[in-house]
């Protein structure tokens, strides 16, 4: 932004040293284990850190539990029926690989992910300044083109807004209405893995390594910022040239300790503090602040940002991100809760994390790499199912990862699986015909992923933290016509499927009700449930039983869960 | 901040694994059932504690209701009448709630310090002031944990609000926090059941227990060898609605008497009233019925004149109702909201937030009938007497209904107070 000789220098020393840290880590990784994939790294660090591993962990997952598992992790929907019998029945013993690869190049998988991250970047916030459309628009893109995240973020938080056609990524900070107390918070919680919010008034009374000064000296990147109107209603991130940030801590005001406030430079994290130049009074501006004129200073503390935060120290910035691409897969975070990565809650796997973070820098913060090597991990492809009688306790330990742990849906995942399952997916695309794209289909079925988000995703700014389940949902799936119009039958969705079965065809009834709706053989008691429900109904009663069948799926937890 | 079911013991699993097959089914309710029959109901009157908050929401004035300052600078226009406890008197506005006094005690002493809509909502919703970071439970929530029956399967937390109330339904979740979903509210807007009771039309009826009793035994399978409290949490939701549907009859708000329409009203408060009536009848533990809207910043008398004329026939009915139906002993009623309202005047002829000398009305359950407990200067502007914040109104709710407020909450191994360990409860005004 600003052609500053002196703010060139700092900013090219600040990328030189991110580059050298990336390069050295890149170097300790590839030397000390150089033909160790990740996925093996993987597996071999979760066994060492059990006892007797081999005896405690839980079975391979089968063929359909896998499929059902990354579809829904890497594309956000259950698969259909078809697609569960071919694959289960497909002998070629890389098979699991090649499905990976599937997904990832998949169009679903940028869907997906622009979810994801919209989830975690904009916390459902309401659209203020920027369009919805334009920020999804470019979350999509950058993940089909598979953007790393280092750039992912330096678009961001690079980001003013000022071009029109281009101001998608200008959402984080624009509908945050520039708030430079939510823009902190978020920025240490999304980007550093810290959850500083209680340092925004003292020192963390719990957590010893977030002070005051960290919330402060990020702070002070964006203290400057503020959101600009100019004369058409535009809006766009401006900066002034002066402002600093004060504070006081709540504790010494509260024990009469001290009344003085204290300031700090820009910095990250104990890093190196942001050096200012100094320009004569009068000087500072590229363009001067006056009526409806958008200032530029001459330095840009908001330039120093993203790198500030790529190249924050022990590569927190990777291992954050690592972190919570693995929380995505797994389930739960190396380091649990994710934002909460602080001396007190050391990782359940120092060295794994640490390898994750590294390679993932190494790799140049290629997402669709890591994912893939988590996903061809053993540990990744572990059954959810204990078989034993006797459950080892370390394998009730969801840090232990000895087997895989149950993820709620997402309210966008529940929607898509049941508009899947129930076939109405399948309905929209018959009636799409010539007109059927990804995005049609998308825009087609994008009202019911809204009601879902609506009533399953929390208030806007504070989507839950973890599974939860009210009344008023259940009363929803019980009761809402949205859910009795999606297995109410009609041409060419499961219940229109299984009422062309015969009674005496009961197997074939229950294999297709599974498969549609679980991605899985029925076992034979399913089988037998299945036959005696509809044992001698016939016309309406056969269609009421049928329809009960597939509401009492759907609304099972091994639908409501990803295991 | 949510509830943290796991306990790693494999023991504990395989009790709860026990529990889930005994209440998991759709036939686990019928011991439930007879509780919310006409005798339950009356068994449940002699033993369980039940509370009714009457939320008076942007702020009702003091000086229009429980503490009027007539012919001083700042008491408006309003004078003030006996009741039927010798010596207290109350705003003329509220006729008919003075004569049901002798159910009722007045706080008159509260100094929250706070004027701010969300933070004296959070304050007097939770007792506590919001510290950034950590969510306390809302008092529903929390007496729906501590008090409701634990075979109940119904929510114990109901809220009654008008169809354009600003509450939004999808935050009622965190009234709960740590506590789980499981003591969140469930709201009744505009007089109406819960949103989605009804049977859909074109279903059987057959279906319904058909559907429940499948998602039960095909459902089963999964949990074996996945023990997960996720599960569990998933499937307590079913029960929980379930038990709803199974109780219709309690949300069929249409069949109240001509009689009980025509002492009330038929206004929406005035239904609310009656169907809180209902609900406590049947069980449900905690009632909040919010009341909108008191924010005054102009024509506040106006304004007090038009809301308290409707709110005092129907409030004073509801408290004469209960007492004569022997339920007041075992009832908390509690009248309050955000902060009140201030002394001066503005311009607009309104009043502006006040939180600095405000008052509150107690009832029934706990409470000593009549007591008046505090004291302002002559023209309210401070109080003079027996000072109180909402950790000591807490402290005295808990009391009331028999509970020892110093106790904890327990979160994730972490205890944490159930009120403010710096306050104690009003002793003077507790029976």
């Amino acid at each position: 932004m600003s052609d500053d000789g002196v703010h060139d220098n700092l900013a090219l020393r600040i990328r030189f040293l991110s580059t050298w840290i990336t390069v050295f880590a890149g170097f300790i990784s590839v030397s000390a284990l150089a033909d160790e994939p990740l996925h093996e790294v993987i597996d071999r660090l979760i066994a060492a850190k059990v006892p007797a591993y081999a005896e405690v962990v839980a079975p391979l997952a089968g063929d359909d539990e896998f499929l059902r598992r990354v579809t829904l992790d890497l594309t956000g929907t259950i698969p259909t029926a078809e697609e569960a019998r071919r694959f289960c029945d497909d002998s070629d013993p890389d098979k699991r690989s090649r499905l990976i690869d599937q997904l990832l190049g998949g169009p679903q998988y940028a869907r997906h992910m622009q979810r994801v991250f919209d989830l975690l970047l904009m916390r459902r916030l309401p659209e203020m300044n920027v369009p919805t459309a334009q920020w999804q628009t470019y979350l999509r893109q950058s993940f089909a083109e598979n953007k790393p995240w280092d750039q992912i973020t330096r678009e961001i938080l690079g980001a003013d807004g000022v071009d029109p056609d281009h101001c998608g990524p200008a959402r984080f900070y624009l509908d945050r209405q520039g708030d430079a107390d939510v823009i902190t918070r978020d920025l240490g919680r999304i980007f550093l893995g810290a959850d500083l919010e209680c340092a925004q008034c003292h020192h963390h009374p719990e957590i010893d390594d977030w002070k005051q000064e960290d919330y402060y000296g990020l702070s002070a990147f964006i203290v400057r910022s503020f959101v600009f109107t100019d004369k058409d209603e535009k809006k766009s991130f401006a900066e002034k040239a002066e402002g600093d940030v004060e504070f006081i801590s709540a504790f010494d005001v509260r024990d009469k300790k001290s009344q003085e406030t204290k300031s700090t430079p820009p910095r990250v994290f104990g890093g190196p503090p942001i050096e200012e130049p100094k320009f004569e009074k009068g000087q500072e501006y590229e363009v001067a602040p006056a009526d409806n004129v958008r200032p530029i200073p001459k330095f840009s503390r908001r330039d120093q940002l993203a790198e500030s935060i790529i190249g924050t120290e022990h590569n927190r910035f990777a291992r954050t991100a690592a972190n919570r691409l693995w929380a995505m897969m797994m389930g739960r975070g190396l380091i649990h809760p994710v934002d909460h990565d602080h001396a007190g809650n050391p990782p359940s796997h120092p060295e794994l994390l640490n390898r994750l973070g590294q390679e993932f820098a190494t790799q140049k913060f290629d997402i669709q790499w890591l994912l893939r090597e988590i996903a061809l991990s053993r540990t990744y492809q572990l059954s959810s199912r204990h078989t034993a009688s006797d459950l080892p306790t370390v394998a009730l330990k969801d840090k232990s990862f000895a087997r895989a742990i149950l993820k709620p849906l997402s309210p966008a995942q529940l929607a898509r699986a049941m508009l899947e399952a129930t076939g109405e997916a399948n309905v929209q695309r018959a009636a799409l015909g010539d007109q059927l794209t990804e995005k049609t289909l998308d825009e087609n079925l994008f009202k019911y992923e809204e009601e879902f988000v609506n009533r399953f995703g929390g208030p806007p700014g504070k989507p839950p933290e973890q599974f939860e389940s009210t009344i008023s949902q259940i009363l929803f799936l019980s009761n809402h016509e949205t859910i009795q119009n999606l297995i109410a039958s009609k041409e060419g969705n499961l219940t229109d499927r299984l009422l062309r079965f015969t009674e005496e065809e009961s197997a074939a009834t229950a294999d297709e009700l599974f498969f549609s709706i679980l991605s899985r053989l029925p076992t034979e008691q399913d089988v037998q449930d299945v036959s005696e429900c509809l044992a001698g109904q016939t016309e309406e009663s056969r269609t009421a039983a049928i329809e009960d069948l597939i509401w009492a799926l759907i609304t099972s937890p091994e639908f409501r869960f990803n295991h | 901040m949510r509830c943290k079911h796991t306990c790693n013991s494999a023991e504990h699993f395989s009790r709860r694994g026990f529990l889930q097959g005994v209440t998991g089914g759709a036939l686990g309710m019928a011991g439930f059932r007879n509780m919310v029959s006409a005798e339950g109901a009356q068994q449940l009157a002699s033993s369980q504690k039940q509370v009714v908050v009457f939320w008076m929401s942007g702020g009702v004035s003091q000086l229009e209701t429980w503490d009027p300052k007539p012919a001083t600078d700042t008491g408006g226009p309003f004078q003030t009448i006996p009741t039927s406890v010798p010596g207290v008197h109350i705003s003329e506005l509220l006729p008919y709630t003075a004569q049901q006094m002798h159910h009722l005690a007045l706080v008159r002493s509260i100094n929250t310090n706070n004027n701010d809509h969300a933070k004296g909502d959070y304050m007097m919703q939770t007792g506590y002031r919001q510290t950034p970071g950590f969510e306390y439970p809302f008092l529903g929530s929390a007496f729906s944990s501590l008090l409701a029956p634990e075979e109940s399967p119904l929510p114990h937390y109901l809220v009654l609000q008008t169809q354009g109330d600003y509450g939004n339904d999808s935050a009622f979740p965190l009234e709960s926090s740590f506590l789980g979903p499981q003591h969140a509210p469930v709201s009744l807007r505009g007089g109406k059941p819960p949103t989605n009771l009804a049977r859909p039309l074109q279903m059987p009826a057959t279906s319904e227990l058909r559907r429940r009793q499948l998602r039960a035994k095909l459902g089963q399978r999964f949990s074996l060898g996945r023990p997960s409290d996720d599960v569990e949490v998933y499937n307590a939701s079913f029960e929980q609605a379930a038990a709803m549907m199974n109780h219709r009859e309690m949300f069929d708000f249409e069949k109240f008497s001509a009689k009980d329409l025509e002492r009330y009203g038929t206004h929406p408060f005035a239904r609310h009233c009656l169907i809180a009536r209902k609900l406590l009848e049947n069980g449900i533990t905690f009632v909040k019925i919010r009341h909108t809207d008191y924010d005054s910043h102009s024509e506040n008398f106006n304004f007090h004149l038009e809301q308290l004329g409707e709110w005092d026939r129907p409030f004073a009915t509801f408290v004469g109702d209960l007492a004569e139906r022997g339920m007041l002993e075992q009832t908390l009623i509690i009248v309050m909201c955000e902060f009140g309202r201030t002394p001066k005047i503005n311009v607009r002829m309104g009043r502006d937030h006040w939180g600095t000398a405000w008052s509150i009305a107690l009832g029934g359950c706990g409470i000593q009938p009549g007591a008046v407990v505090g004291k302002t200067n002559a023209n309210g502007t401070a109080v003079v007497d027996r000072e109180v914040d909402s950790g000591h109104l807490f402290h005295t709710f808990y009391r009331a209904v028999g509970l020892d407020p110093t106790e904890d909450f327990v979160h994730e191994g972490r205890p944490f107070h159930r009120t403010d360990p710096k306050a104690s409860a009003i002793q003077e005004i507790l029976a």
